[in-house]
């Protein structure tokens, strides 16, 4: 019986060692879905905008309808990112996600900026010629510093009226996102 | 050798059971680490944040969600009323009380899979911009099939439901040691 015990006390010890294993291995082990989703949509430096999720069908990113969407994928290694444009005064954020989708930075129009967005993204390398004054960039351009070279960057604009939706999605599809040094 | 086999069996059996149930049931909704919880509320906290705890980032990385940053927002599941019950479609709720302080807000009734349960047509949320209050500011929104005064997100079909809350520009949970003392509470109103 105390042999039973302890093989079961083991079989414990053992399930909390696979337990911790595998919530720290899941996010290298399993590729991330909405990084794969936007790899299959558009190439790096592209913007997307995202369709408005339909009633009675799939929202597989379980996007908020109150809002429209625009997204842009880096690969920092071709050239630091920048995104850039204008937006209505309504509320908009932007999020930095890296590969993981774990959000690296976010801010919001109400934290300044206004209706201007100017963002550039660089990994530490870039942030380093950048300092040294290697990298030519315009003033007044928020930077914004992300440890890998694959993020992505989503933008959301609140549509006040569902009549508005068309126009606001023409606004977000008038941003400009590319790679310093890409051919616009 | 006829002892061991059956201690090997049942060693085997309680680690994998252990392991993969305790992975399963963390991370299904946070129960253990990771999710914040009040009321019929929870909302994974760290979500959106630059250094989640491993059990959130273990999270995000099997969904497809969009996640929030955090500056951006928050948003808040519920998936039982205030009595504990599950939401069912079948049924009529009262969403009653003030969200907590946003630039605005949006409030959704979805399918476990995340689609919208809103007939075609109709409207598929709620917006905090576009509400009929009471005198005293607060919204009541009411989620059904049965036509309901106020504010009405209809709903139809059978079976579990969401809601999702939605708090965008939220100063709750933003890293300025901001907390929430109430969410708005669902009743049942009764089902059919």
């Amino acid at each position: 019986m105390i042999k039973t015990t302890l093989w079961i006390f083991g079989g414990i010890l053992l399930g909390l060692i696979i337990h911790l294993t595998l919530i720290l291995s899941l996010p290298q082990i399993v590729p991330n879905n909405v990084w794969s989703i936007f790899a299959k949509i558009g190439a790096p430096g592209e913007l997307i905008t995202i369709a408005k999720p339909k009633q009675q069908e799939a929202n597989i990113l379980r996007l908020d309808p109150e809002l429209a969407y625009a997204v842009c994928r880096f690969d920092l290694s071709i050239g630091p990112g920048i995104i850039n444009g204008k937006l209505p005064n309504d509320f908009w954020s932007v999020g930095v996600f890296d590969k993981n989708g774990v959000a690296i930075y976010s801010t919001t129009n109400r934290s300044g900026g206004g209706s201007s967005l100017d963002i550039g993204i660089f990994n530490p390398a870039q942030t380093r010629l950048l300092a040294e004054q290697k990298i030519e960039l315009e003033s007044g351009i928020l930077i914004v510093k992300v440890p890998r070279d694959e993020v992505f960057i989503v933008i959301r604009l609140a549509v006040p009226h569902p009549a508005m939706w068309q126009r606001y999605k023409e606004t977000l599809e008038k941003l400009h996102c590319s790679h310093v040094g890409q051919n616009q | 050798m006829n002892k061991f086999t059956p201690n090997f069996l049942a060693f085997i059996f309680t680690a994998l059971f252990v392991g993969l149930g305790l992975s399963y049931y963390s991370l299904a909704d946070g129960r253990f680490i990771g999710a914040y919880h009040i009321g019929s509320w929870a909302t994974w906290a760290n979500a959106g944040a630059p250094n989640p705890d491993p059990y959130t980032k273990a999270f995000v990385s099997l969904g497809t969600t969009l996640q929030l940053g955090r500056s951006e927002g928050v948003q808040f599941v519920a998936q039982r009323d205030e009595g504990g019950e599950l939401l069912l479609r079948e049924c009529n709720y009262s969403i009653i009380g003030n969200a907590p302080p946003a630039s605005f807000w949006t409030l959704r009734a979805l399918a476990p899979d995340g689609h919208s349960i809103t007939p075609l047509n109709a409207t598929q949320s709620m917006n905090s911009k576009r509400l009929s209050r009471s005198n005293n500011g607060v919204a009541t929104i009411n989620i059904g099939s049965k036509l309901s005064p106020q504010n009405w997100l209809e709903i139809e079909g059978e079976g579990y439901f969401e809601v999702n809350l939605t708090l965008y520009d939220a100063s709750v949970l933003s890293g300025f040691g901001g907390t929430i003392n109430t969410m708005p509470i669902i009743k049942n109103k009764g089902c059919s």
